[in-house]
């Protein structure tokens, strides 16, 4: 199912309100799971709304994605998680709210709300789909357009997910578009916070450790944060050295990798070369604009660096069963 | 195969000027070089008017002869004139004489002076020849370049005298007793500024952290002038990397400016500092080097790329043509 289902290291956690539903991983979530998450940056959002959604499309449920100018970063992540999105969107299982339906229901009273929610329930179910899961960008609905507070429409889908078995919802309160008096409010009234730790986030570069000697790194590295990177990599080589048994290869993905800067590339290529004979640096699914700038910093010559393209988004299409 | 430490490269470049007073005495003393070279084995390379090419070719009949790219910038569609950058050009001959000497042992190149570069002043041509002595000292390349005895500006006779090594006279190659190193010739005479342009449409003051901004709205920017994809993402990475020069050794605050026209894009960066290394980057950086690279990649991508120094710190001025 590729790296959305790798998500062995998110936990979900007591909310704030004490509720009694402690589940699993975001992929893990129940029947009648209704959660909230906290990005705290935009690559943590869209790791969390991957996922989310990539567990459901792999269950054969219906998927919705309630947009507001955010779903071709979601998709990016998903084609980056080399899940197919092409055939789930053709199917009809994967499903692209758009922004004006997103931003309507939150002019909408709350029982007309819950009519609609009920509705897209009861076609899923009419369909055959083995469930039913949603989440998208509401912080439209923070401003109140309506006067009605974002945590009375949170009840009313509360209520729905709670009365319809084989629903799903995450709700995603991230910290670039939420105050943090709206996000402490609506942590209050979710059962379940999802939470997915990284090893690094400054809101530019995310680094996520997915095994010994492995982790994946979403979104730009610059002059800013590239002394990370050094760190991580030396940090990984001591530990895969001393650990018995561990695999000669230090793997990053870099899949969702967007930007990386000339020095940064330099001395990724130069770490490589100081690893010990017996050890590899291996770059996954590198961007061909990655890509570039490390064949212009002389990775070609270095021996024990192997670098792996990011294959067409095609690829990836064809491994989508119909 | 290891990278192996850098060793200093020593000065294989043969620099030598010669000075004409026709098109007749020019020819006179440069068909027998372009014979001798051939007689040699070498390759030989020329930078010359029209006319001169002509006659040269006439003159040695079948062999075969390399015709360097013109130097004469098309007309800005910001700035309305043609403008020409030394150090653009002396980027440019070093990226061709390096290829060309990857596969010929050695390389004579007959360069011509062309008053349409000579500018305000002449000192276009005191710039590429001290450029040139940065750019491709550690080729196999002997250049002789011919100026006019009795230029337009005596600048252009000033800077020839000092920027060659060797002196062609009866026929002969000796040394030059006036000549002096490229960074005695540019402390004297530093890089000139360019034509000022009006106000930019874009002026965004950055730090270290900001440096995603201004990848941001060098992105918008090729999108406006409709760059294909992949030179579009080189070009941020080129901005990138000039940018992130200007307040990692200039000042904590710089300073970008663009221009995006239907038909080209220019991006300035200017800081408070004072730069080292008078012409960054001409250098082709060894491997092995951790710094560095990124001025020289960025001349590479961009089709002008002219770095000054005045009172207010150091500046940097980039176009690009789709």
């Amino acid at each position: 199912m590729g790296s959305a289902l790798q998500c062995s290291h998110e936990h979900l956690s007591r909310s704030a309100n004490g509720g009694d539903a402690l589940v699993g991983a975001t992929d893990e979530l129940t029947s009648a799971d209704h959660a909230c998450a906290v990005p705290v940056s935009d690559e943590q959002l869209w790791e969390l709304t991957a996922a989310f959604l990539a567990a459901g499309l792999a269950r054969g449920e219906k998927v919705y994605y309630f947009d507001d100018g955010t779903s071709d970063a979601v998709l990016g992540r998903l084609v980056d998680d080399r899940v197919p999105v092409a055939g789930p969107l053709r199917r009809g299982q994967l499903e692209i709210v758009t922004s004006d339906v997103t931003r309507g229901a939150f002019h909408a009273p709350l029982p007309a709300v819950q009519e609609l929610l009920n509705s897209y329930i009861d076609l899923s179910e009419r369909d055959g789909w083995a469930g039913f899961r949603m989440t998208g960008q509401m912080s439209y609905g923070a401003a109140r357009p309506a006067g009605i507070p974002l945590s009375s429409y949170d009840a009313v889908l509360d209520e729905v997910v709670r009365k319809r078995d084989s629903a799903r919802a995450l709700c995603l309160y991230d910290r670039t578009r939420y105050t943090d008096e709206q996000i402490e409010e609506m942590r209050a009234v979710h059962r379940a916070e999802v939470t997915a730790p990284a090893a690094y986030d400054d809101g530019l570069l995310r680094i996520t450790r997915t095994g010994l000697g492995r982790a994946r790194l979403a979104g730009e590295i610059d002059h800013s944060n590239r002394p990370m990177i050094t760190t991580l990599l030396l940090g990984d080589l001591d530990k895969v050295l001393r650990a018995p048994n561990a695999p000669n290869d230090i793997v990053l993905n870099l899949a969702s990798l967007r930007f990386l800067d000339v020095t940064t590339a330099v001395s990724m290529v130069q770490v490589a070369e100081g690893f010990p004979d017996t050890h590899r640096l291996v770059l996954t699914g590198v961007r061909p604009r990655v890509q570039r700038v490390f064949d212009r910093c002389g990775a070609a010559f270095a021996r024990q660096l192997a670098i792996e393209e990011l294959p067409e988004p095609g690829v990836a299409e064809e491994e989508d069963p119909e | 195969m290891k990278v192996t430490p850098r060793t200093p490269a020593g000065l294989a470049l043969r620099h030598a000027v010669a000075f004409h007073d026709t098109t007749d005495d020019l020819l006179a003393q440069a068909v027998p070089l372009v014979r001798e070279a051939l007689d040699r084995g070498e390759r030989v390379a020329l930078t010359v008017p029209g006319v001169v090419e002509q006659a040269i070719r006439g003159a040695v009949g079948s062999a075969e002869l390399v015709s360097l790219a013109p130097a004469v910038p098309p007309v800005s569609s910001v700035s309305g004139a043609a403008e020409g950058s030394g150090q653009t050009t002396a980027a440019l001959r070093g990226r061709e004489l390096r290829m060309l000497c990857r596969d010929e042992p050695a390389v004579t190149v007959v360069a011509v002076h062309d008053e349409r570069l000579d500018g305000a002043d002449g000192s276009y041509w005191t710039e590429l020849d001290a450029a040139l002595n940065v750019a491709v000292a550690d080729l196999d390349v002997t250049m002789v370049c011919f100026y006019p005895s009795y230029p337009l500006h005596l600048e252009v006779l000033e800077g020839a005298r000092a920027n060659h090594a060797l002196l062609l006279a009866g026929g002969e190659l000796r040394e030059n007793p006036a000549h002096r190193c490229p960074v005695e010739v540019l402390r004297s005479r530093p890089a000139q500024s360019p034509v000022v342009l009006g106000p930019p449409d874009l002026r965004l003051t950055y730090n270290s952290w900001q440096l995603h901004d201004v990848r941001g709205a060098v992105e918008t920017a090729v999108g406006l002038v409709g760059f294909e994809r992949a030179r579009g993402e080189d070009l941020v990475l080129a901005v990138n990397e000039v940018a992130t020069n200007a307040v990692e050794h200039g000042t904590a605050d710089a300073e970008l400016c663009l221009w995006a026209s239907p038909t080209e894009l220019v991006c300035e960066v200017h800081d408070g500092g004072t730069l080292g290394e008078r012409l960054p980057g001409l250098k082709a950086p060894h491997p092995k080097d951790p710094r560095g690279r990124g001025v020289w990649i960025a001349r590479q991508l961009c089709d002008l790329l002219h770095v000054w120094r005045d009172a207010s710190g150091t500046h940097v001025r980039m176009h690009a043509r789709p």
